[in-house]
């Protein structure tokens, strides 16, 4: 029968795949307890009976967990998930970049150092309520462009440390709504932040140490023609005047990813084109995220049945986008798997 | 494409097995020594460690011996292992002496001060 100390260990190494359990887990248990255990039959006794993991042992195991989770040797099915769920992050990311880049060229346009350009029409001007948050918002979108460029760069730590400050003052702003019921700056709403904020900050694990370098130069080309193909139409259209078309955020998330999947498409059922399934992968993961705040905020119109027309047609285009790259999505995700792990068969 | 540079604690895991096979427990006080006190691996990250490198045929399992009723498992470098480390040493090396030169800690003047 297994002491307490080895049965603790044990359940801890229950976070690691079956695999490479099945391959390591008598090898760390024999060195875990090697390292506890002094050669003394009373002491040790006790040290079996009581004593527990630390919890920086934990953590050890944990962070490899999510490592082996996300990049399994030998198993493309893994690979695909962790690859698609990067892509992901770092478009979310492109997201909230452009998403900045728009937000500091109004504030540019609106204020004095930029006076040699026309005068912003008033509906696009930035509001800025005499306060700290104002500031603290602007520094909030600077930094996720910041952040955006340091993953793109494969700079992962710096971009997750980034990132997680990065979503702290718009969790403070909410939190102080909560109770006041004064939103202090324009930041997203709760399903924002956690769809878009927390989640993607949370997922950021995946770019761990063992990750594929992102392609760089694409990447940081996206976004500023991102920033043009997006804000571009969204500004002629308001400032000529026709902004009854324009979709709320959540639409305009729905509508993006909706597009993506119809200039993806062609690709996806071409039968020359090869490993287009990552990106049919990636497009049904934002396409969950975007469908998700769609839906998270359709109860703010509840009073007006027309919104709620619209809302429920950019779920259903969503919907319909994504059919057309599922089953590539599909033969990516359930890829056969790869030969097994290298066995750890001894010739001496 | 370049390959990945070699990580510091794959870097003294590999010189751990340097001078001969080392089971788990082994590894993680040899690298404690070596790195004087600075790099103190945890379980979990030293089996990610030799997971990768066994995966990148750098070392392999040597033998198991029964240890208090425990298998312990040993691992060796590899020729390929053998050949990484050696190259990655002659980098380090190379790159300490450029810091050295920089620091001013070679040549007549730190000699001089040293005297």
């Amino acid at each position: 029968m297994s002491a307490n100390l080895e049965r603790r260990y044990r359940r801890v190494l229950r976070l690691l795949p079956g695999w490479y359990r099945r391959q390591w887990e008598e090898d760390m248990v024999a060195a875990f307890l090697d390292g506890w255990l002094i050669g003394d039959l009373e002491e040790d006794a006790a040290v079996l009976q009581f004593c527990r993991p630390t919890w920086a042992e934990v953590a050890s195991v944990a962070g490899l967990a999510v490592r082996l989770h996300l990049r399994g040797p030998g198993t493309p099915r893994r690979y695909a998930w962790g690859q698609a769920l990067r892509r992901t992050v770092l478009t979310v990311l492109l997201v909230h970049a452009v998403v900045a880049v728009n937000v500091l060229v109004l504030l540019a346009w609106s204020r004095p150092l930029a006076g040699w350009l026309h005068v912003l029409p008033s509906s696009l001007a930035v509001v800025s309520p005499p306060s700290v948050w104002p500031a603290v918002y602007y520094l909030v979108n600077a930094g996720w462009i910041v952040i955006f460029l340091t993953l793109a760069l494969g700079q992962y730590r710096t971009a997750r440390v980034l990132a997680a400050l990065a979503i702290v003052p718009d969790l403070v702003a909410l939190l102080q709504a909560q109770f006041t019921g004064i939103m202090s700056a324009p930041f997203g709403p709760w399903p924002f932040w956690v769809l878009l904020n927390l989640a993607p900050v949370l997922a950021m694990t995946a770019f761990h140490r063992d990750a594929p370098l992102a392609a760089r130069g694409p990447w940081l080309l996206a976004l500023p023609a991102g920033y043009l193909l997006v804000y571009g139409p969204l500004m002629v259209l308001q400032a000529t005047g026709n902004s009854a078309w324009l979709p709320d955020f959540p639409g305009l998330c729905c509508i993006l990813v909706s597009l993506a999947c119809l200039v993806h498409a062609p690709r996806a059922w071409s039968r020359h084109a090869a490993g287009t399934g990552l990106w049919s992968l990636t497009l049904a993961l934002l396409a969950g995220v975007a469908g998700a705040y769609r839906i998270a905020t359709v109860t703010d119109y509840l009073n007006d049945p027309h919104l709620i027309n619209v809302s429920l047609a950019e779920l259903l285009i969503l919907l319909a986008a994504v059919a057309l790259i599922a089953p590539d999505a599909a033969r990516a995700h359930s890829a056969s798997p790869g030969p097994p792990p290298r066995p750890l068969a001894m010739d001496a | 494409m370049t390959a990945k540079p070699m990580t510091g604690q794959s870097f003294f895991v590999l010189t751990a097995l340097a001078d001969g096979p080392r089971h788990g427990y082994g590894i993680v006080g040899d690298v404690a020594d070596l790195s004087q006190g600075r790099v103190k691996l945890k379980i979990g990250s030293l089996y990610g460690v030799l997971e990768r490198l066994t995966a990148e045929g750098l070392i392999e399992p040597d033998r198991e011996e029964a240890h208090d009723g425990r298998l312990r498992r040993y691992y060796r470098l590899t020729r390929d292992g053998r050949g990484a480390l050696a190259e990655e040493a002659e980098l380090r090396a190379a790159t300490a002496r450029v810091v050295r030169t920089r620091l001013g800690l070679t040549g007549p003047a730190a000699a001089g001060a040293a005297g």
